[in-house]
């Protein structure tokens, strides 16, 4: 079997607009375009960009919680996309999302205990009461929640509670894979540190692996050994996360590392200012659709669409003009 | 040293729930000078937001009160001011960016009608196809790209990002001596919020206006703000110069933040060091325990920090640093 968990192949996600009073179909939006990458048993790759640039619809698309337009899902070997429903079922216990708002994704009038057993039920585990038991008190303490959280309902809990709640939900099936989609996001600052360290160390003891969704660039750097980067719908550049901070070979990686603010007031500020908004997802513009924001811009890139380029076996990018060692 | 704008004392904000009363704002002090930014962080819930809209006297009254203190914006104390002559204050001399854009712009006039109206109350003496022209030109001011068309445009048909400077724009107008801005960039996207910092402090070189930034994102703190407060429970708990808070926290609350910024240069490819963590969270503001507000999460914690000795006061520990704490950690 391949040392890869997930390869995904060429996926494209494409939502109707509908338009006029027949509601006909006018166009698309081509959430997510031509991805493709592959992740590691026990690895965490990170998923960057801006708001609307498709990451939670390319998250949902993998686990097949919406349906992917094209492209091939390969999960321990097997093309997930032809799966049927009874198939699909069975898969979905492996795979698992954890989602930003931890509040809204927990039923109110359910206990902690209904919470975590819903999805044992669905997949008939521990169905020993005697198991079941343990089974939670187990999961309550790899989350680090006290054993009598189980008889509380979710707004007896506090923000960064609620996560360790959904996070526990999604391990009570024992899955081999997580989309994490922007978890720490809705959380105070001193609590989303406790979350990182807690997702971290549940890679480490239960060899899980990640799809870590967020924009804040510093929390998924920390947590990824490998950084994808996503701009209107397309992957731009993917590569280690040590290599994409200095040695991004895309502009848009560059601006946009270069854009977050450095917790240091010492540091000069060195900062790439791009100019204009990120364009609509639905008229987005031709070639690169990176070009009207792009200070490297030729005729080529608004003219055509880039290929993928490898600079190493770890490090792919798309564009026909990339930032030069010299530039750096 | 620069002149003072903005001094708020002791200022005491209550608020009656169906729980009961809380103190939302308990005894804080802040001083904003001109051209100089003041940041405020903390976690959600401190009492940011109350303490911004208590300056802008619009909190809601009820369930709201200001208790006491006072707020000297240059000579005058604003809480002694009628709220009819606090209009022309607001918005003239003192503006305001709200958290959401979405709900402080009216979804039913063109973005052009409102920078008009604001100019309409504050800049009387403008003709009508001056105050457009002036309208086009805020516009293109904030980075808005086409801005005869975007005039004509309504709120819902900007991005967000457009929306926020369109707001900035607004509160720009009329040339504020104070801005207040709560949260101005966390809704956007970086490199949008990259832009927009940059715009502000363009615009406080040009203008000399003092401005309150209210933040939870110390890398937005490091880099705008020359004077960081930092609030807990209702409480200033550490105030100093951007450099010296970074560089020598003194209240345990403020090391915590800082260290828990996942840092940048971490080497990838070993695994990585655990994120330092400040243990445990806020209590909640109905119940808060005798003596220091922060003593269930921290390290340092003694008997006297339990109540024994009462509440930690903010004492001046250097020049223009203050700290509230009974061990500061030196
Ligand atoms: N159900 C849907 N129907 C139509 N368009 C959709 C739908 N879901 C998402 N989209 C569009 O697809 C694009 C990608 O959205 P998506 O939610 O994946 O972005 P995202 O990167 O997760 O953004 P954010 O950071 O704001 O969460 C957007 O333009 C969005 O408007
Ligand atoms: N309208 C209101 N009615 C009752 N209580 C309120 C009201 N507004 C604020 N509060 C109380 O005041 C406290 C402080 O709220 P505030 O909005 O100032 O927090 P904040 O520091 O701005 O937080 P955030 O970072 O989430 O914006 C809250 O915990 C809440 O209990
Ligand atoms: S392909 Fe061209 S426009 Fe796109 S990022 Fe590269 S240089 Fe810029
Ligand atoms: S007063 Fe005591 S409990 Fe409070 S921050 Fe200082 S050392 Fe910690
Ligand atoms: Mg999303
Ligand atoms: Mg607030």
């Amino acid at each position: 079997m391949s040392e890869y968990l997930l390869e995904v192949q060429n996926l494209c996600k494409k939502f109707p607009i509908k338009g006029g009073i027949f509601g006909r179909e006018v166009g698309a939006v081509n959430a997510v375009n031509d991805v493709s990458f592959k992740i590691k048993k026990g690895e965490t790759l990170g998923l960057v960009g801006e708001s609307g640039c498709g990451k939670t619809t390319l998250g949902r698309s993998i686990l097949r919680l919406i349906e992917p337009t094209s492209g091939a899902v390969i999960f321990n070997g097997q093309n997930i996309v032809d799966f049927d429903a009874n198939q699909m079922r069975e898969m979905r216990r492996k795979m698992q999302i954890i989602f930003q708002d931890p509040y809204a994704s927990l039923n109110p009038r359910m206990t902690v205990q209904g919470i975590l057993s819903e999805p044992m039920d669905i997949h008939k585990l521990c169905m020993d009461k005697e198991v079941r038991k343990k089974r939670l008190l187990d999961l309550l303490d790899q989350v680090q929640l006290p054993a009598d959280a189980l008889n509380k309902y979710p707004h007896e809990f506090s923000g960064g509670q609620r996560q360790r709640i959904c996070i526990a939900r999604a391990l009570a099936v024992e899955p081999e894979f997580i989309v994490c989609d922007e978890p720490v996001s809705a959380l105070d600052v001193s609590v989303q540190a406790q979350v990182v360290n807690l997702l971290m160390d549940l890679q480490k003891d239960l060899g899980i692996t990640f799809l870590f969704i967020a924009h804040d660039l510093k929390v998924v750097e920390y947590i990824s050994k490998r950084v994808a980067v996503m701009y209107l719908g397309n992957m731009v550049e993917i590569a280690e996360s040590s290599e994409l901070y200095g040695g991004a070979r895309h502009p848009y990686t560059k601006a946009l590392f270069s854009a977050i603010p450095k917790p240091d007031p010492t540091l000069k500020k060195d900062r790439i200012l791009l100019e204009g908004d990120i364009p609509s997802p639905m008229n987005p513009p031709s070639g690169c659709h990176f070009h009207p924001r792009c200070w490297n811009a030729t005729d080529e890139c608004r003219k055509d669409y880039p290929g993928v380029k490898a600079e190493s076996s770890t490090h792919e990018y798309r564009c026909f003009n990339p930032i030069q060692l010299s530039e750096k | 040293m620069a002149e003072k704008i903005l001094d708020v004392k002791d200022l005491v904000v209550e608020f009656n729930t169906d729980r009961g009363g809380v103190t939302a704002v308990n005894g804080v002090n802040l001083e904003v000078f001109k051209g100089k930014t003041l940041g405020l962080v903390g976690e959600s819930g401190s009492g940011k937001s109350v303490t911004a809209l208590s300056i802008m006297r619009l909190i809601p009254t009820p369930p709201g009160n200001i208790a006491a203190g006072e707020i000297r914006f240059r000579d005058k104390n604003l809480l002694d001011i009628p709220l009819d002559n606090m209009r022309s204050i607001r918005g003239n001399k003192i503006a305001m960016i709200f958290q959401e854009p979405m709900t402080s712009l009216n979804p039913v006039f063109t973005v052009g009608n409102q920078i008009e109206e604001v100019l309409e109350l504050h800049q009387k003496e403008l003709s009508n196809a001056q105050r457009k022209e002036k309208a086009i030109e805020m516009l293109r001011l904030v980075g808005i790209p086409s801005p005869e068309q975007r005039i004509e445009e309504y709120p819902h048909q900007l991005s967000g990002g457009m929306r926020q400077r369109v707001m900035i724009a607004m509160s720009l107008a009329c040339e504020p001596d104070l801005l207040i801005a709560d949260e101005p960039t966390t809704a956007l996207d970086v490199t949008i919020q990259a832009q927009i910092l940059e715009l502000m402090k363009k615009l406080q070189d040009e203008l000399g206006m003092g401005i309150l930034l209210i933040t939870h994102d110390l890398g937005v703190v490091a880099e705008t703000c020359d004077d960081v407060a930092v609030m807990y429970c209702g409480q200033i708990v550490e105030t100093a110069d951007v450099k010296t808070l970074f560089a020598h926290p003194q209240h345990p609350y403020t090391k915590g933040l800082i260290e828990s910024i996942p840092s940048f240069d971490s080497t990838s490819g070993k695994v990585k060091d655990r994120l330092p963590t400040i243990e445990g969270m806020v209590p909640s503001l109905f119940n808060l325990p005798e003596g220091c507000n922060f003593q269930g999460r921290c390290q340092n914690v003694s008997e006297k920090c339990r109540g024994s000795a009462g509440e930690p006061k903010l004492e001046t520990i250097a020049t223009e640093h203050q700290v509230r704490c009974f061990h500061p950690l030196s």
